[in-house]
């Protein structure tokens, strides 16, 4: 309560506001009515933008996104601008396209040019106060993204029962730029949530998965990363994955193995000493050898002759007994 | 459903008004109609106060009741005047409420621009009001009893300049008004047009 007479008064320890339209202060009479009010804006100036990462999809645009600061809310509506700039000349622009990839993302969708680089920053502005983030400088080949391999097909091989054909089209838009490109599959079985990750298949377009269960229903994904694009020494950014893909190992009539694959990541327990030597003889035959797909054909004919042969063992061993 | 007699004789009313079928489906559309945006009225005004922060929306929340230009409450004897009278202060009223919706959406795009479905409900009203004060207008010449001379330009834009330039208190204040009268207002039509549509008080 205030007396007629005062003319200013302090406000200490308020909350952020609650509304992008501001608090109300307001100066009520006696009988409760409003005489007069006004709006307070209660907030923190933002503070600088960072983390700022982009990719360019085919090399045809440029998305960035970045974190808006360590301490997250000013409780003011807050402005972000991405800019950028061709390093060496020319003026600077302002990405138009907000939010296309989450609150603090920005797409910049043509007119970008490839083998020079750009700088990019993020400035952010509130009634309070504004932000400028680090410069961030990049080459657009350096951060190409491409879509998922379309066409994943999955298929038996043979009646082998432990095996997987796995293969698909290198992706469309790059297709005549991925002569270094990676491709990474992963698979699980259909009641599972754990994938299991080969990444091992470099520009190749198909890949076999071994030492699976028999009789059962895999899903399979592939994704691709363009790395070596225009001679571009990067990583590169992988793709999505490509809609999972099932398919179902042939039944056995014996147990079957633990799970295996073609080349998994960090191996498999069920893998024994014969294998993993065998894995390795493998290896070194690709290096040296010219026959190679030769070795791994052989390999899988007697495979199969084994598992006839043990079939055929089983069936006659009841009659020695 | 069963025929009425009389329903739409109004002893007041103008002798030369006869009533026709079309006339009665028009007078039970429009107070369909006005039924319907008497229910987003209420709506509007619950939406509209969240989004300006207390003591908007508060019990006894009491704001200076400024002039709104072109527009007052419905007056405390609009109930006592012939349905004919009570339908011209209707439509007229009805008239003046779209331009200053507006104004209150532009104020409001400034104010709270992520209140999206504000903002869309404050769109929809001035287009859905213009479509009920037509509605009314139609059902007052059936009768014979449309409204007599021009109409003034509306005041919206001298309106919208003087309170953005008075602040923001003041044009939450303003939003809070049109919204408060457009509800007065459709509900008010809603009971007026009730006096003719079928069913309804002779």
């Amino acid at each position: 309560m205030l007396n007629a007479s005062t003319m200013a008064l302090a406000l200490a320890n308020l909350n952020g506001s609650r509304q992008q339209s501001g608090d109300n202060l307001v100066c009520h009479a006696r009988d409760g009515s409003i005489l007069a009010g006004s709006c307070l804006y209660v907030g923190l100036p933002p503070e600088k933008p960072f983390n700022i990462s982009c990719w360019s999809r085919n090399m045809k645009d440029l998305t960035c996104r970045w974190t808006p600061g360590t301490h997250g809310e000013t409780f003011l509506h807050t402005n972000y601008s991405l800019k950028y700039k061709l390093r060496w000349y020319g003026q600077d622009n302002t990405c138009e396209e907000y939010h296309t990839v989450g609150p603090h993302s920005c797409h910049i969708p043509k007119d970008l040019a490839l083998f020079t680089p750009y700088e990019i920053w993020v400035e952010a502005t509130n009634r309070l106060g504004s932000a400028r983030s680090d410069v961030l400088t990049l080459d657009i080949l350096d951060v190409v993204t491409t879509d998922p391999p379309p066409d994943v097909h999955v298929s038996r091989v043979g009646g082998l029962e432990d095996q997987l054909s796995v293969r698909w089209v290198s992706p469309p838009a790059l297709k005549d730029f991925l002569f270094q490109a990676k491709y990474q599959i992963r698979y699980r079985v259909e009641d599972s949530v754990d994938w299991k990750v080969v990444d091992d298949v470099s520009n190749q377009t198909s890949c076999r998965l071994a030492g699976l269960k028999p009789g059962t229903v895999y899903f399979v994904q592939v994704r691709c990363n363009p790395f070596g694009i225009y001679g571009s020494k990067k990583a590169g950014i992988w793709s999505e994955w490509s809609h999972p893909t099932a398919a179902s190992t042939p039944r056995s009539e014996r147990p079957g193995p633990g799970g295996g694959a073609c080349e998994p990541r960090g191996g498999e327990p069920s893998s024994g000493p014969v294998r993993r030597e065998l894995k390795q003889f493998l290896g070194w035959l690709k290096k040296h050898a010219y026959c190679s797909n030769l070795s791994f054909r052989l390999y899988d004919q007697w495979r199969a002759w084994m598992q006839k042969s043990h079939k055929t063992r089983n069936q006659v061993l009841p009659d020695k007994l | 459903m069963s025929r009425r007699e009389g329903s739409l004789e109004d002893p007041q009313a103008d002798s030369s008004a006869s009533p026709l079928p079309h006339l009665e489906a028009k007078i039970q559309q429009t107070h369909s109609l006005a039924r319907l945006l008497t229910k987003y009225a209420e709506q509007l005004l619950q939406e509209y106060v969240q989004h300006q922060g207390d003591p908007f929306g508060l019990p006894g929340f009491s704001p200076p009741r400024l002039p709104v230009a072109d527009l007052s409450d419905p007056a405390p004897g609009h109930a006592g005047l012939p349905v004919p009278e009570r339908l011209r202060l209707d439509a007229a009223a009805l008239a003046a409420l779209p331009p200053l919706l507006d104004v209150v959406r532009r104020l409001q795009g400034e104010l709270n621009p992520l209140a999206l479905r504000l903002l869309g409900r404050l769109e929809d009203a001035a287009r859905q009001v213009r479509a009920l004060g037509a509605a009314v207008e139609a059902v007052l010449a059936a009768l014979g009893a449309e409204s007599r001379g021009p109409r003034p330009e509306p005041a919206a834009a001298a309106v919208a300049a003087a309170t953005a330039s008075a602040g923001v208190f003041p044009a939450k204040v303003l939003g809070f008004r049109v919204c408060g009268l457009y509800l007065e207002w459709v509900s008010r039509t809603e009971a007026d047009l009730g006096q003719l549509a079928p069913g309804g008080p002779a």
